[in-house]
């Protein structure tokens, strides 16, 4: 009854202004939202566009400088189609397929098993104050010695072995991962484990169906910034008396000054960095459906 | 609390029915104080009360006077620094699912769906997976909620997450619900909502209820019987039983309004409420 009262004053009123009340209201024109609409809105199709517009951006610059350097010195700065053309070449002739594997295993093994020691250290210190005044103390300060300072001690120790490079890969990131992991546990809010104990939790369950549970996503995304950090550890670890992979391809290139190897090496590296990361991205996607969760 | 949780065993639950014959109080406050800060700060100070089998008591006062503390201690998150807590006339040794709180802050797991949240507290009291759902399900259907079951905790509005909660509360079957500030954030159509939801789980569940609130309106219209606590250090004031309400409870809040005595009980409690704010500012 309400509703029909309404239509007849909006008729009525239509009727004055001599307008047709025909159909809907025309469609709302939205303000341009530019590019640089203060926390404006971007679509799938324009991320995309935009991430290949900065790598080409970045190419551009790189064959510029190529081209910008004088030409007795030009061939120390090879133009990004030259070093592509190298990577293809190491790949089809060289092996370098077998060199980029080993050192992703090196990376993903010594990652894999910080992980293993690091998680169950985080969420201990995390969870019982007192471990975490026992432990924290040393591990806070551990984090402080450049791991690339234990090379040294781990040839001694290990000699030119696989064990040597991935525990220094192992040592470069652990104790961060501790700390960072250590927060993400401490960051699980106080009432979600309160509320957990009034419902008759014990603390085993609150430690693996709460607080881990809860912390898991940025637990994840710890382990995605710090396996970025063991990528950069790569060449330290394989600089030394290594025979294979991306680092010892790199160090061999510079002994003979082959420049664009060591520009294709760090390339590579750059690329299976971004993989890497895609990887924990899609990782987080679907372990996580409530992170992106939303009306 | 144990390693493995759920200590409210049937040897427990024998000595609570035990108390109950013997009429002992679901709770009873004896002479507690609770200091903070090695007791440069005294939160409440030598306080004693009974909360009384099935009923709704309110605890009302200004901010910072203690209410949330009390409700804590209760629950057995805290323990006080004099005086104990018993319940059914045993010391409260920690939290415990006899004793449900809904939180002023959003405690739903964001991990889990509506219905999963529900039945996670139902799971851990040991009921089989069938149960486990027919529980959760009944409870958000007492709520309101059921058509959200599967929906993430983050997609709901405000009042539907506490509802969230209070379902989750309800659904572990407690015998005392502690509600801290339940509807706080809440807009006051949606607060009255709620209210009014609160009245239809005290009819269909007869649960002994202790609510904290800040909202005089809210206290009269859901308690039998108010606790005023002066401010700073916590006291109680005046300890009232809503006697003009004859034991009634009123499905529709406009109904309370029209009660010979409720202007009276309203005014009285507004000037108390004055009396402590201007107390602590003089
Ligand atoms: N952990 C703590 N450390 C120090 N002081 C505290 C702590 N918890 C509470 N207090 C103090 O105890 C007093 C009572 O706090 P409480 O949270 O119980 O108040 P409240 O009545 O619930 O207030 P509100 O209505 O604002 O929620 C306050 O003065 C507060 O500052
Ligand atoms: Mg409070």
């Amino acid at each position: 009854m309400n509703e029909n009262a309404q239509t007849a004053t909006g008729m009525a009123s239509a009727a004055d202004n001599g307008s047709a009340p025909i159909g809907q209201a025309p469609l709302f024109k939205q303000p341009r939202d530019g590019f640089f609409e203060l926390r404006g809105t971007v679509s799938r199709t324009q991320t995309i566009i935009l991430g290949f517009l900065g790598v080409i951006a970045l190419f551009l610059v790189w064959e510029l400088a190529h081209y910008l350097t004088p030409e007795q010195q030009r061939k120390f700065v090879p133009s990004a189609t030259q070093v592509t053309g190298k990577v293809i070449q190491l790949f089809a002739e060289k092996g370098f397929l077998g060199d980029v594997a080993k050192s992703v295993y090196r990376i993903y093994l010594s990652f894999f098993i910080a992980c293993l020691v690091a998680i169950p250290i985080g969420i201990l210190m995390g969870s019982f104050i007192k471990m975490r005044a026992l432990i924290n103390p040393t591990v806070g300060g551990l984090r402080y010695l450049p791991a690339a300072s234990f090379v040294p001690l781990l040839l001694v120790y290990f000699g030119p072995t696989d064990f040597a490079k991935m525990a220094l890969l192992f040592l470069g990131c652990v104790f961060f991962l501790i700390a960072l992991i250590l927060d993400n546990i401490e960051a699980v809010p106080r009432a979600l484990i309160e509320s957990a104990q009034t419902m008759g939790a014990g603390r085993i369950h609150i430690i693996f169906r709460v607080t881990f549970r809860s912390a898991a996503p940025q637990i994840l995304d710890s382990m995605r910034n710090m396996i970025a950090v063991s990528w950069t550890y790569l060449v330290i670890a394989e600089i030394v008396a290594a025979t294979d992979g991306i680092g010892a391809v790199m160090m061999r290139g510079a002994r003979f000054l082959h420049v664009d190897v060591i520009m294709g090496g760090i390339l590579t590296i750059g690329v299976l960095g971004v993989l890497t990361d895609i990887t924990f991205r899609v990782a987080a996607h679907f372990l996580f459906p409530h992170t992106h969760a939303r009306r | 609390m144990g390693l493995f949780g759920n200590n409210f065993n049937a040897a427990h639950h024998a000595a609570l029915e035990a108390a109950q014959k013997e009429g002992k109080f679901p709770l009873s406050v004896n002479r507690v104080s609770k200091e903070y800060l090695n007791g440069e700060r005294v939160a409440v100070d030598d306080m004693s009360f009974d909360i009384k089998e099935h009923e709704v008591t309110a605890m009302i006062g200004p901010s910072g006077c203690g209410k949330t503390t009390v409700l804590r201690l209760m629950a057995g998150l805290e323990y006080p620094t004099r005086g104990n807590v018993e319940s059914f006339g045993m010391p409260i040794k920690g939290p415990g699912p006899e004793r449900g709180l809904v939180f002023q802050a959003y405690t739903s797991f964001p991990w889990l769906t509506v219905i999963e949240n529900v039945q996670h507290g139902v799971a851990i009291q040991g009921y089989s997976k069938a149960e486990q759902r027919d529980r959760a399900e009944h409870y958000l259907k007492l709520v309101h909620l059921i058509d959200f079951a599967n929906a993430y905790p983050d997609e709901l509005s405000g009042g539907m997450k506490q509802r969230v909660a209070i379902a989750r509360a309800l659904a572990q079957d407690p015998q005392i619900l502690l509600l801290d500030e339940p509807f706080g954030a809440l807009d006051a159509q949606v607060t009255w909502e709620m209210e009014e939801m609160v009245v239809e789980i005290c009819e269909t569940t007869n649960k002994t209820i202790v609510l904290v609130t800040h909202d005089i309106q809210e206290a009269v219209y859901l308690a039998d019987r108010i606790i005023f606590f002066t401010s700073q250090p916590g006291r109680i004031k005046e300890d009232m039983a809503m006697e003009f309400k004859d034991g009634q409870r009123f499905k529709r809040k406009e109904d309370l309004l029209s009660e010979p005595g409720y202007v009276e009980m309203e005014k009285r409690l507004y000037t108390m409420m004055r009396e402590e704010i201007q107390g602590r500012i003089s």
